[in-house]
């Protein structure tokens, strides 16, 4: 019986082989999460198992071991090509939280991110980004593109319908592209239930605590949960009435935190 | 009905119709909104000295509380009982119709809000007519602001009139018309008790009995190729099945190019073996004999194959801000296809708002506009009617690098329904009683002749041929045939058909009864 998951699928692994076809030098931002995770399984559905483009991780150094550990393994796995991509510059000046929370996530990951394009010269990139996370990302598109200084003009956005994306742009512009923008939180979860693929384990409850989001250590908190299994996390967010990203403290900074790091090229 | 399957809405009306509270009522109702969230909006409003705003829930941008309007598509989400909720919401500024229709093309349902006070305008009008070309069938009006007018039934039913003739001159039947007050929450969730004259469902109810669109495995296999992956020995035709179903064994054509094999495999990652693939699946199949086709082919069953066209009528409607302009050429994609058309005519420029003809052989259509439309295209593609198939029948027309405007196919007008077929005079040639005689009144679709020195040379001895032609349509290729070996012909209506006599002559002799075997 064809449900809500194999529509979900059927739509992210059209995406993929769309964007596969139309652009040269694509890579896919990992950032060893649930969703990037979904994505890659997607992608190889996609693509017959294989992943036929570089996996982009961007460490600020910040991040939790266990996450790494898991980066690493899973790369292997997946025979995939990991590239592993950092501001050296900004990370050798001690840049941190202590700066400003947007500053850091601007230094850290959006600059980071700027110079593993340019020096890679991708022209798209995929992104795990959900339409259910937080209000910026609600209004994207699949095929997003970015201008030479990385910036999102969101107010003038070409229209996309019945699957027939824009898929031309100008000279310098890098587009983004987001196979699973539709997709839900929930979904994700369902999704992994469904398909039993490995997750970092940070998001399993450990006394008394687990991740809903991952992100770096010190902007990231923990919730209460005792979550230890995919269904008793499915059961929890079935009841739960805070967002997602609550734990995310760049996303806190003021009502539009989230807004002002996206149209400047922040993930 | 899998009790998570989100249904996608999308809530359509004029601005200031009130949709972005109704959209807040919605939330408020069915429990969706995190606590943070309402807690947040309620401190902003506290800020700005005013009431609750339910409208601050959709508006996630700094411009959008700025202008106090919804400036483009976004997605959000709630839950009945029943299932989840998915709202692509569509702002009702005139500007921004093309947001509307990028999130509207994927909805499996419509709210058309028309404010009872104001009654029908002009954006609920084009509003609807966008649905209308979108496909969207499961519509539920709700006529707001009654709270305003005391819930007379008087004004409820007047503005149901009027909305309702004009969604039929649409083609939609509303589902449901609703007497609400998204403000005071009448029949949203619960009926308040201000319509005891209403006995219809609640908003929540309508959408409740909607079910979810998707590709019909029944109709036809229409199965577009994506792209072509050479892989670990294979070749491998990728594609997500539109409509129809495949099996393993299935003899099947390519269209356009005409190439018929048969399905060796169905290929799906970590699923070996299958057997068959249905409407909604991305999948790959390899082929028994080795072709090379390109992207945008249509695999498809022999017998109920697309249609190949290179000339149609559309209606389109038209979002970028430099018109769509009579005479030039755009690039058309239909499916996995693409290619350059050229506007023969925009035969007729609508209002969308009156649905009325404003100019018939316009020159241009601006940004909102919609027209009927004759297109034709640099090469052939397969593609269906909008009426038998919605995913074949639709494209997009890019302007220079963007998307500028969609349409759907009305009629073909190369009589497109059946491939060109080459017929072979000397073979269909028959001495009957009546003579040399070519029946053609069984062929359907367009023709070309092949012709044998042997057919000219008859010609030439003074021979005449007698051809019955189906409809003045098939005088074309015969006039054609004449024109190119210097042959003459006279032709007689006979009722719906047409009696054609081809000959070599200098001076046509007067046939008065060509029926008679007057030869």
């Amino acid at each position: 019986m064809y449900d809500h998951l194999d529509e979900l699928e059927a739509q992210s692994i059209y995406i993929f082989r769309e964007a596969y076809r139309k652009f040269e030098n694509l890579a896919m931002l990992y950032s060893i999460g649930k969703d990037s995770t979904t994505m890659i399984h997607l992608a190889r559905k996609a693509f017959f198992g294989k992943i036929p483009f570089p996996l982009v991780h961007i460490d600020t150094t910040y991040k939790y071991p266990e996450m790494i550990e898991y980066r690493d393994r899973m790369a292997r796995e997946w025979q995939a090509d990991l590239i592993v991509g950092s501001n050296q510059e900004a990370i050798a000046a001690k840049m941190s939280p202590e700066a400003g929370r947007m500053v850091c996530c601007g230094k850290l990951k959006t600059e980071g991110l700027t110079r593993i394009i340019e020096e890679r010269d991708f022209h798209g990139l995929f992104l795990g980004i959900r339409r259910d996370e937080e209000g910026s990302r609600a209004k994207e598109r699949v095929f997003s593109p970015r201008d030479k200084n990385f910036e999102w003009a969101y107010k003038d956005q070409p229209p996309e319908l019945w699957d027939q994306f824009n898929t031309t742009f100008a000279l310098g512009t890098h587009v983004r592209v987001h196979p699973i923008l539709h997709w839900t939180e929930l979904n994700i979860w369902e999704y992994i239930q469904r398909e039993k693929f490995e997750i970092c384990p940070l998001y399993f409850a450990k006394d008394g605590k687990r991740f809903r989001s991952l992100g770096c250590m010190p902007c990231t908190k923990p919730i209460d949960s005792n979550a230890v299994t995919v269904e008793e996390i499915i059961a929890e967010l079935k009841v739960i009435n805070t967002p997602e990203r609550a734990g995310r403290a760049q996303d806190q900074e003021n009502a539009y935190a989230m807004q002002k790091l996206r149209a400047k090229g922040y993930m | 009905m899998n009790q998570d399957e989100t249904l996608k809405i999308v809530i359509v009306g004029h601005v200031d119709h009130g949709k972005s509270t109704l959209i807040g009522r919605l939330f408020y109702d069915t429990g969706s909104i995190p606590e943070t969230r309402y807690q947040e909006i309620a401190a902003t409003c506290r800020a700005q000295g005013r009431e609750f705003e339910y409208a601050y829930l959709m508006d996630a941008l700094e411009e959008e509380r700025d202008q106090n309007i919804t400036i483009d598509t976004a997605s959000t989400f709630f839950k009945t009982e029943k299932r989840p909720y998915v709202i692509i919401d569509a702002p009702g500024h005139k500007q921004f119709l093309k947001n509307m229709i990028t999130g509207a093309s994927s909805a499996d349902a419509a709210i058309l809000l028309v404010d009872g006070v104001e009654g029908v305008r002009e954006q609920t009008k084009r509003h609807a007519y966008v649905l209308s070309l979108l496909g969207i069938r499961q519509v539920i009006v709700t006529i707001n602001k009654l709270d305003m007018v005391g819930y007379d039934q008087k004004v409820f039913r007047q503005v149901e009139n009027d909305i309702r003739a004009f969604l039929h001159s649409v083609d939609i039947i509303p589902s449901y018309v609703i007497p609400i007050s998204a403000r005071d929450g009448e029949n949203m969730a619960t009926r308040l008790g201000g319509t005891p004259w209403y006995t219809g469902p609640t908003v929540l109810e309508g959408l409740d009995t909607f079910e979810n669109v998707r590709g019909d495995s029944d109709l036809p296999l229409r199965l577009p190729v994506q792209d072509v992956y050479k892989w670990d020995g294979k070749r491998i035709y990728a594609g997500r099945i539109e409509t129809g179903s495949a099996q393993k064994g299935d003899e099947v054509i390519f269209l356009p190019s005409g190439k018929i094999t048969r399905i060796k495999s169905i290929e799906k990652w970590q699923a070996p073996d299958l057997a068959q693939a249905k409407a909604g699946e991305c999948i790959g199949i390899t082929t028994e004999d080795e072709l090379f086709v390109e992207r945008g082919e249509v695999i498809a069953h022999r017998s109920k194959a697309p249609a190949k066209t290179r000339e149609f009528r559309a209606s389109i409607f038209w979002l970028a801000d430099q018109p769509f302009k009579n005479g030039r050429t755009y690039t058309l994609k239909l499916a996995t296809s693409e290619v350059q058309a050229t506007v023969l005519a925009i035969e007729e420029r609508l209002d969308s708002s009156s649905l009325e003809v404003t100019e018939r052989y316009a020159e241009e259509l601006m940004a909102t506009e919609v027209g009927n439309v004759l297109l034709s295209l640099k090469g052939e593609i397969a593609a269906d009617l909008f009426s038998d198939n919605i995913r074949l029948g639709r494209f997009v027309i890019e302007d220079e690098t963007f998307i500028g405007g969609g349409g759907i196919i009305r009629s073909f007008a190369d009589r497109a329904g059946n491939a060109t077929r080459r017929i072979n005079l000397s073979e269909q040639f028959s001495e009957g009683e009546e003579g040399n005689l070519i029946d053609l009144t069984r062929e359907r679709g367009s023709i070309e002749f092949d012709v044998t020195i042997k057919f000219l040379e008859s010609l030439a001895q003074g021979n005449r041929i007698l051809f019955r032609l189906r409809d003045p349509g098939q005088i074309e290729p015969v006039a054609l045939l004449a024109y190119e070996h210097n042959l003459n012909f006279s032709f007689s209506r006979i009722k719906d058909q047409v009696n054609l006599i081809l000959y070599k002559e200098k001076v046509p002799r007067v046939i008065d009864h060509p029926e008679d075997g007057g030869l």
